[in-house]
């Protein structure tokens, strides 16, 4: 086990580094000019080329991947071009947002939809599936921006129930932390739920269509404990396994959500860099969200030896 | 150990108390909501050094952290701000100003001449009018702490207004320190002299910038007007925050959130207007000029038949209303200085009183000797009022008969590519869109769009040596009248040669709640002294 572990982290290595590569070159072959964008729309010519040189931007490509790919081996990502901080500060100051989101979705949405799936595929076919179905397809088909300004509408401006827009830190209390992320949590999940409500429906009917629950059945297991305690526990890899890879769905939902509901988190930071065209920002970011979705299906894995015994590396 | 459910609930409290602990503590140091104006601006700040750049809100930052010589009032006219006593020699050509007292740096420190000295040249290093003003300047000397002079090779009637102007880089003071920074370098510390104070603590880089009352600022004794008189901050805070999005900007102002939007998008301010708790008002009364740059560099636009041919094709009320719908708050454009300034005329317009004309456009393209080439027009497609302009104009050019390719791009993409001199075919262009201040394109000097000086211009690169000696006789011109007379000559040879044309005019409207009172209306920058939470 522990030389497997060793083997996938260090396999993370050239994976890493062919991202890092083809970042570079996405970003800088394509066009736009972080100079002239600072500089300003009245700014003359010659000012732009200025601020290019004093950026590097001149130099030879290969040679500004050769600069960064240095940097980042040494752990360095470099300084945003526009504030001149340190690319991991700036990370680090955003990271709290975003952690918080994607935690409060994942557990919102796991519990939600695992809960849903199950209860679907108890009574298959009957009204409570058709309306979890109904849900699943809804909850996947309509775009987070657009839940995202039907609870607006609904909670913030009607009832004034909860904010529009902002985050609260959590050192600032738990209460006011929560009531920040309660509709971006139930924006950004909603697609969510529906993936994993619909992939554990269907695991669990295969598993209820297992002879060892017909025979459970016929000595006369209680529906809860059936469901949960053996027919669950069996389904649990396929869903593991979609909520590691729904980490991406979640990655790209936490960029739009942090914009519409304000929310200062990495999301909008590699949203503003993009628009500014700040490199070093763009590719820090992106390397430590691939980086965060390498482990991410590390972890899955290893999580299979503890959800099935069968399963040894 | 065993856990009951009573321990359970009495931890999860304690953990709660502990946690709040610090918001609490936070809360108590924090000005209270009704002393704190929570504004959504624009856009972002991309740094905090106003000199450096021409963005707009870096000049919003600056407005409220830095402090100018002078300002200029509501009525357009140059007042002083940091400076008390003035005077000029009887011959024009020495200028001799006496700091007030009671100015002093964030840092405690007095300002003094050794700051203001190094401040001026730096921002005429950065700025375009303070180039043209520096051009004339003999002498630039310190007296003692309080005094200092400029003396001029020749007598120049914008040397107030020039110190005074409010497009970007406004004429800030800086310390000596931050001052003699190299100009083409940023600025690495913040401490003006101004009314507010950053607060680098609570601010959030891209997000939102907190500006705390400096306590000991001394206004003057003047009511505010403009960006000239007391700069009394009446709140203890201003918050300016960056939200990409306008409906989320739009709900927080209903909601309460936020006290102050502005610019909330056209489509959305009806549902504003009927709100009674946000009122719509117009703070910039010049608003801006929509410009339509061509590329003189090479053909059509190389021959001046071609460029007068685009003022009869451009129909502004189909381009406005392409954007803008039925606005209120929009008009059309027949002076080269824009509507409502006071370089306002209506010389050399006959173009514009008959109206569009693609016959005649047809006529002068061929007398340009049209060759069928394709017209490459950058569409900035992530700006409403661009991309639907270039769609509009590229229309009309093809109703004229013209071979017209509209290239699609983020503004970022244009602003990169309108520096390529390169033929359109090899990654140059033929037109882009964009647009100025209205007070900036009120005035000849300052905006660097209007200058026809070739290779040296801003990008489209027009020449024209009329243009430029009429420029130049306007800057020595020396009462408002002499200028106004000036502007018509100007203005009739810009329609000749056309250096630009205009696609229409608007004003941006702000939305704010309605107990949010004394926003004063400036062109080009917002300023947060004077306003107050009733």
């Amino acid at each position: 086990m522990t030389a497997y572990i060793i083997r996938r982290l260090l396999m993370t290595i050239p994976v890493m580094g062919l991202v890092a590569v083809f970042v570079f070159f996405l970003l800088h072959l394509s066009p736009g000019d972080p100079a002239a964008i600072m500089a300003g729309d009245n700014a003359s010519p010659e000012s732009i080329v200025e601020i290019r040189h004093k950026l590097g931007l001149d130099e030879p490509l290969w040679r500004q991947l050769v600069v960064w790919l240095a940097n980042l081996a040494s752990g360095d990502l470099g300084r945003s071009m526009f504030w001149g901080d340190p690319v991991t500060t700036l990370i680090a100051q955003r990271a709290e947002p975003t952690i918080s989101l994607a935690l409060t979705t994942i557990l919102f949405a796991v519990t939600v939809a695992v809960c849903l799936g199950v209860v679907a595929a108890a009574n298959v076919g009957r009204v409570v599936d058709r309306f979890v179905m109904g849900l699943a397809v809804a909850g996947f088909s309509v775009p987070v921006f657009v839940v995202g300004y039907l609870l607006i509408f609904l909670f913030s401006i009607e009832l004034r129930w909860l904010p529009v827009q902002g985050y609260t830190p959590i050192a600032e209390g738990i209460l006011p932390w929560l009531h920040n992320l309660i509709l971006p949590t139930l924006a950004l999940g909603l697609a969510y739920v529906a993936l994993i409500a619909r992939i554990t429906r269907t695991t669990m009917l295969d598993v209820l269509a297992e002879d060892y629950i017909r025979t459970a059945n016929a000595k006369g297991v209680a529906r809860a404990p059936m469901l949960l305690r053996h027919a669950l526990k069996n389904a649990a890899v396929p869903i593991v396994t979609v909520v590691g890879i729904g980490v991406a769905l979640l990655i790209g939902g936490v960029v739009i959500t942090e914009t519409v509901f304000n929310i200062p988190g990495i999301g909008r930071l590699v949203v503003d860099a993009i628009a500014r065209r700040d490199y070093p920002i763009i590719q820090g970011v992106i390397m430590i969200f691939s980086g965060i979705y390498v482990l991410v299906n590390l972890l899955v894995d290893l999580s299979y030896t503890f959800l099935d015994p069968r399963i040894r590396y | 150990m065993k856990i009951t459910r009573r321990t359970a609930i009495q931890t999860g409290l304690a953990a709660s108390a502990i946690l709040a602990a610090p918001s609490i503590v936070r809360g108590q140091a924090r000005p209270s909501a009704a002393r704190t104006i929570r504004a959504v601006m624009h856009g972002d700040i991309p740094t905090y050094d106003p000199i450096w750049t021409t963005a707009n809100m870096a000049g919003y930052h600056g407005g409220m952290v830095y402090d100018t010589l002078f300002g200029i009032d509501g009525n357009q006219q140059p007042q002083p701000q940091m400076v008390g006593r003035h005077g000029v020699s009887d011959d024009k050509l020495t200028y001799t100003f006496e700091l007030r007292d009671g100015l002093k740096w964030h840092d405690g420190s007095a300002v003094t001449t050794a700051d203001i000295l190094p401040s001026l040249k730096r921002w005429a290093a950065r700025d375009g009018g303070g180039q043209h003003l520096m051009e004339r300047v003999k002498d630039l000397a310190a007296k003692d702490e309080k005094t200092f002079s400029i003396t001029l090779r020749e007598p120049y009637g914008l040397v107030l207004d020039v110190l005074a102007k409010t497009n970007m880089p406004m004429c800030f003071m800086m310390r000596k320190k931050e001052a003699e920074t190299d100009p083409m370098q940023k600025i690495d510390q913040v401490v003006g002299s101004g009314p507010f104070t950053l607060n680098l603590n609570e601010t959030k880089p891209g997000t939102q910038y907190v500006y705390d009352r400096n306590p000991n600022y001394v206004p003057r004794a003047e009511a505010a007007s403009g960006i000239a008189g007391g700069k009394i901050a009446k709140v203890d805070r201003v918050i300016m925050m960056n939200m990409p999005d306008a409906q989320t900007a739009v709900a927080a102002l209903q909601a309460g959130e936020i006290d102050f939007y502005e610019v909330p998008p056209t489509d959305l301010l009806p549902q504003l207007e009927s709100d009674r708790n946000i009122k719509i008002e117009v703070l910039n009364g010049l608003g801006n000029v929509g410009q339509v740059r061509l590329n003189y560099l090479h053909p059509p636009f190389d021959n001046v038949k071609a460029r007068q041919a685009m003022l009869y094709l451009v129909k502004q009320s189909d381009v406005l209303k392409a954007t803008f719908g039925d606005s209120k708050y929009v008009k059309q454009v027949s002076s080269y200085f824009g509507m409502g300034t006071p370089m306002e005329n209506d010389a050399n317009i006959d173009w514009f009183k008959g109206g569009q004309n693609i016959a005649k456009a047809r006529e002068l393209f061929k007398e340009a000797g049209y060759d069928g080439r394709p017209i490459v027009i950058m569409q900035a497609t992530n700006i409403a009022v661009m991309s639907n302009t270039s769609l509009v104009i590229a229309q009309a050019m093809r109703q004229a008969g013209l071979n017209v390719q509209v290239e699609a791009m983020d503004w970022s993409n244009v602003v990169q590519r309108r520096a390529s001199k390169a033929p359109p075919n090899q990654g140059g262009w033929n037109i882009f869109i964009t647009w100025s201040g209205g007070a900036a394109i009120g005035n000849p000097i300052l905006l660097s769009a209007h200058a026809a000086t070739g290779d040296k211009a801003w990008f489209g690169w027009p020449s024209d040596a009329k243009h430029e000696e009429l420029r130049n006789k306007w800057a020595l011109a020396p009462t408002l009248d002499a200028r106004k007379a000036v502007a018509r000559e100007l203005q009739a040879n810009a329609w000749n040669f056309v250096p630009q044309l205009y696609y229409g005019q608007w004003v941006q409207p702000a939305a704010m709640r309605r107990n949010l009172r004394g926003v004063i209306p400036v062109a080009e920058i917002v300023p947060w002294w004077n306003a107050e939470k009733v």
